[in-house]
């Protein structure tokens, strides 16, 4: 005989097997909320690797690149930057991103000078003699190498030809080789330098050199040296920089992906809350004989724990396992974004480390724990004697904390006034969490609020749900709370993106227009039109005007990634008709260049209307003015407006990637587009659209971006029904003795189940109308600042009404249904018996 | 009133009870008796309709509730019969006034007629001014006379009292008996009190024992 066994059999092990399926629940919500938070971690983890191999790959061994924009530095600057003391290595590379001629995808296109990158990068250059004999093998000049990824993605092999898009002209390049993937593991093709620079319209220009330090370097002093050389249109960047600014991106994105997965984790933890303290709470008498015969306290505390902990072991394990299964197959069917758009062309391998996976194990168990431990000190509070008493019944009152609750909201607005850390809004997440929290501590007030007027309806089932969901405080708040919570975050996620697609969708119509959209080429892309061809498309038969625009970068603060110039054709005077304008200046701009800048460009900056700016234009900086402020959902980095004339006159590039066409009045416009299409002809690869097909188009892409968010919406909502059900089949169980009363005095089953029918439909209802409310201001915080902050996009507010209305009444049904079926065994002939049980 | 013909009832292989018959006569007032395990719990769900005998019958009012279907004898028990429990069984959640006057509401008899009827039982047990206190307020003795009241208010043909004063003390367990002797003669109803007290057991108008071989007259 081992007693202390004996002891923990029937304090922890028998408790958990008494209840198995509210036990296999909560492992089961444990298991998802580990699962989701884990996957989200993994697919982010990966992408970010993938990245950042892509970035080392290109960087080698350089301790940093000077980087030019898209168009590139004059060459000259190669050799004074070489000499410079405390630069051991410097390779010259021209990057150009490649229109693919006969596909809508870009090819990025990395032109080495072979014998500078063997300094720099050893694994190209051991591969020298492969790319010497396959540059021998191929048409000389027209040699291209493809990384492994690139030549899967393009499905080509050496000795294929690939075309590639460069103005209006097709380059057509036969692949000498494909790079084994240790030697190049960026998604590029590799070519000459002097090739590059000759097939792209880059003779004399560099896109990036990569210097390695000479040994005991001051980094500082040869990056001062650097900067008083270099001119306005290049920075220094480190490779962890480069990652950096690739992933910038998709950070908001992510970081609210992990915060929308760590929502199943609470609410898992809350399950756990709310599904000890009804075991506690039913199991009072049995919890005060075992302290009688001589178990203290603490160890009956260390018991609930233990419990709690074995279900946070068992769930959280599981939970690794499917978060790893689960990422596994989001990466196959969604990709590293999870269908964002952010990261197309990459294709992460997924890894998981150990510390990784024992870091989800600790929260899973950790959540499992934190759940328990207010049940735990309720244990020891249980007065022994009189819960041995018969007819003694446990307090059911729940402590309302109104001030408390109050207190939490008020410093969750306060949270909402802090800046961004690090770029992400932590302050808004903790605000949000503060609101979560506080709607949770004010559920007792609220159902007591809402109950009380509640009248007697003389039907015996109803008023009887209604006194015992009156007089059971605690019960009826660890019903709601949870789904409560999941049902406020559904609630704040559907209004945010409903306001944010409505927004995108008045947006893009209010900023398309014309009849007829061109696109060829964009940002530092080969592919573009010349002005020639424009005056032919703008004499095309049926077209009334055209509007020219071209899609350049400029470095607005150094060390920062660049905003997109927006160079078009503007009516200054009208300039209200033509963007979403937020903010006039109301000063006169004076002699400065008028520019107009994104709401992006405005917040990373600081820059307001009415400023002036110093603005990088080609290899000069011109003074410009800031005349407004405008909505844009386009450029996440910001953007800035510019006449492009002006932008002509500044930089000479008249290079074109955009053309908005307006008809003549009753001109059909299918025959202006094969116009359009006979005059650029077949050869090369453009996008020609209607606003309707621009609009459609991006409203796809935002319902794909969100699309995983309604997943884990969907599952935050399940967890939070799993909480309805675990609550009312543990009140079932300790309520037997009152539904066998009941049946004594003549309750039908029907009666019964109508009962329990009408209590999950006011906990359904109470859930609805706090998780609304709640919701409603959690979404605002999304809104004004969570989404403001991460994205630096603003959106008027819309309340998608119906789609309200429908998630409350599946919701209130589902509470009432599951409250019927969890309910099931107070209609069954056990409870009968159970007027006889003490417990 | 009530006629139990020859009933056998067996759990799984248990057999519990064997061929017990039982005759009661209206406004009267039995006690049985017996060792733990002999089926007296089981004779009075049968007698309630919450078990079917596996033989026999149960004949209430003439009425046989083996041939009725559940929700008939539910309605049966609701309308004429009354039950007191040993560990009382008050809802926690309604006041005194609303557990005894829950009877009443599942027989629709609402408004002022319950409410006089509430009051009328409420001082018959003395309870008159706990109307709106809750069973957690009331002590042992206070519980088991509103579990009386609530068990007559509907004016049943029989109780069903399973050892209601087995959680008492000896003064509070006589006070509940002589209550209940008063009401029920007041009432006219009859009932079966279920109890190990003999003392409880001479309150009654007769006493049986419940034995394995059947029901057997006591001695007084």
């Amino acid at each position: 005989m081992r007693p202390a066994i004996s002891v923990w059999n029937a304090a922890v092990f028998g408790p958990l097997l008494r209840s198995p399926s509210r036990t296999v629940l909560t492992i089961c919500v444990i298991a998802l909320g580990v699962a989701l938070g884990f996957a989200v971690y993994l697919i982010n983890r990966s992408a970010a690797d993938e990245v950042s191999r892509a970035a080392r790959s290109l960087f080698g061994l350089a301790d940093f690149t000077v980087e030019a924009s898209a168009v590139g530095i004059d060459e000259n600057v190669y050799p004074l930057i070489a000499r410079l003391p405390g630069i051991a290595a410097a390779s010259p590379i021209v990057e150009v991103h490649a229109k693919l001629a006969d596909q809508r995808r870009v090819l990025k296109v990395v032109g080495l000078d072979t014998f500078r990158s063997r300094q720099l990068q050893p694994s190209v250059a051991n591969l020298a003699p492969t790319l010497e004999r396959g540059a021998q093998a191929a048409v000389g000049a027209n040699a291209l190498f493809l990384s492994a990824s690139a030549a899967r993605d393009l499905q080509r092999n050496a000795g294929d030809t690939l075309d590639l898009q460069v103005g209006m002209r097709r380059e057509r390049f036969v692949v000498a080789a494909v790079l084994p993937s240790i030697a190049f593991e960026d998604n590029a093709a590799l070519v000459d330098i002097a090739i590059a620079q000759w097939k792209f319209d880059m003779l004399g220009m560099v896109t990036r050199i990569n210097l390695r330090l000479a040994p005991g370097a001051d980094a500082s002093d040869v990056r001062k040296r650097l900067s008083a050389i270099l001119p306005e249109t290049a920075r220094i960047v480190t490779p962890g920089q480069a990652t950096d600014d690739a992933l910038r991106l998709s950070r908001a994105y992510r970081s609210n992906l992990t915060a929308l997965a760590l929502v199943a984790l609470f609410t898992g933890s809350f399950l756990v809350y709310s599904t000890q303290t009804l075991a506690i709470l039913r199991r009072r008498r049995e919890l005060a004989l075992l302290h009688a015969l001589g178990v203290t306290h603490r160890e009956q505390m260390l018991h609930t724990i233990g419990g709690a902990t074995l279900m946070g072991v068992l769930g959280a394990s599981a939970g690794v396992f499917l978060g790893l299964v689960a990422a596994r197959y989001a990466l196959q069917f969604a990709g590293a974004d999870l269908g964002a758009g952010y990261f197309r062309g990459l294709t992460p391998h997924l890894t998981a480390g150990v510390l990784e996976l024992a870091v989800f194990l600790a929260l899973g168990v950790l959540a499992a724990i934190l759940g328990a431990i207010r049940p735990a000190l309720e244990t020891a509070r249980i007065a022994t004697a009189t819960s041995l008493k018969s007819g003694d019944a446990p307090s059911e009152d729940a402590r309302t904390h109104g001030a408390i609750a109050l207190a939490f909201i008020a410093v969750g607005a306060m949270l909402l006034l802090l800046p961004p850390i690090d770029d992400l809004p932590l302050a808004g997440y903790g605000a949000i969490g503060l609101i979560v929290i506080a709607t949770i501590i004010a559920v007792p007030l609220l159902l007591n609020r809402l109950l009380r007027p509640l009248p007697t309806l003389q039907n015996v089932p109803i008023d009887l749900a209604l006194t015992h969901l009156r007089g059971s405080g605690r019960y009826a708040t660890l019903s709601v709370a949870a789904i409560v919570t999941s049902f406020s975050l559904m609630v704040a996620m559907l209004i945010m993106v409903t306001s944010f697609r409505s927004s995108l969708d008045a947006w893009t119509e209010k900023i398309l227009p014309a009849d007829v959209y061109l696109r060829i080429g964009y940002i530092g892309q080969t592919a573009y039109l010349d002005e020639d061809r424009l005056d032919a498309l703008t004499r095309l038969p049926g077209v009334a005007r055209t509007v020219s625009a071209r899609f350049a970068q400029a470095q607005l603060a150094p060390d920062t990634a660049p905003v997109t110039i927006v160079a078009r054709e503007i009516d200054v005077e009208h300039i209200e008709d033509e963007i979403w304008l937020e903010h006039a200046a109301t000063t006169p701009a004076g002699g400065a260049v008028p520019i107009w800048i994104s709401e992006a460009a405005s917040d990373r900056f600081r820059l307001h209307a009415g400023m002036e700016i110093e603005l990088p234009l080609g290899s000069s900086r011109e003074r410009a003015s800031i005349r407004g402020i405008w909505r844009d959902y386009e450029h996440q980095n910001g953007a800035l407006l510019i006449d492009r004339r002006e932008y002509v006159r500044l930089t000479g590039d008249r290079a074109i990637n955009g053309v908005s066409f307006w008809l003549d009045p009753g001109v059909d416009i299918d025959g202006v587009r094969s116009g359009i299409r006979n005059l650029l002809r077949d050869e090369v690869q453009y996008d020609l659209r209607t606003p309707r097909e621009l609009r459609r188009m991006s409203l796809q892409v935002f319902d794909r971006t969100f699309a995983v968010t309604y997943v884990l919406e969907l599952v935050a909502i399940v967890i939070g029904l799993f909480g309805i059900s675990a609550s009312i089949s543990a009140q079932v169980l300790a309520r037997r003795g009152e539904f066998g009363v009941l049946r004594h005095l003549g309750v039908t089953r029907g009666q019964v189940a109508k009962m329990l029918a009408c209590e999950g439909f006011v906990l359904g209802v109470v859930g609805v109308i706090v998780g609304l409310a709640s919701g409603a201001l959690v979404s605002l915080i999304l809104i004004y600042v969570v989404n403001r902050q991460s994205f630096h996009w603003s959106m008027d507010v819309f309340v998608p009404t119906p789609a309200l209305a429908a998630c409350s009444a599946i919701l209130i049904a589902a509470a009432s249904l599951i409250a019927v079926l969890s309910g099931r065994n107070a209609m069954g002939d056990d409870v009968v018996r159970a007027v006889k049980e003490d417990w | 009133m009530l006629n139990v013909e020859q009933v056998s009832k067996a759990f799984r292989e248990r057999r519990v009870l064997q061929q017990v018959s039982l005759q009661l006569a209206a406004g009267e007032y039995v006690a049985i008796m017996g060792e733990s395990g002999v089926g007296k719990s089981t004779l009075l769900n049968l007698i309630a309709g919450l078990e079917i005998p596996d033989a026999g019958r149960v004949l209430l009012e003439g009425r046989d509730l083996g041939s009725m279907d559940d929700a008939e004898r539910t309605r049966v028990r609701r309308s004429r019969l009354g039950f007191v429990f040993q560990a009382f069984h008050l809802l926690p959640h309604l006041t005194i006034a609303k557990n005894i006057g829950l009877p009443l509401a599942l027989n629709g008899i609402h408004g002022a007629p319950a409410r006089e009827r509430v009051a009328e039982l409420l001082a018959a047990v003395g309870l008159a001014t706990r109307a709106d206190s809750y069973p957690r307020e009331l002590s042992g003795g206070e519980m088991q006379r509103v579990a009386i009241a609530r068990a007559l208010v509907h004016r049943p043909a029989l109780v069903l009292a399973d050892e209601p004063t087995g959680n008492l003390d000896a003064e509070a367990a006589q006070h509940v008996l002589e209550l209940l002797a008063n009401q029920l003669h007041r009432d006219g109803a009859a009932c079966i009190l279920v109890t190990h007290s003999e003392i409880a057991a001479a309150t009654t108008q007769r006493t049986l024992r419940l034995t394995a071989r059947g029901i057997e007259v006591a001695e007084q």
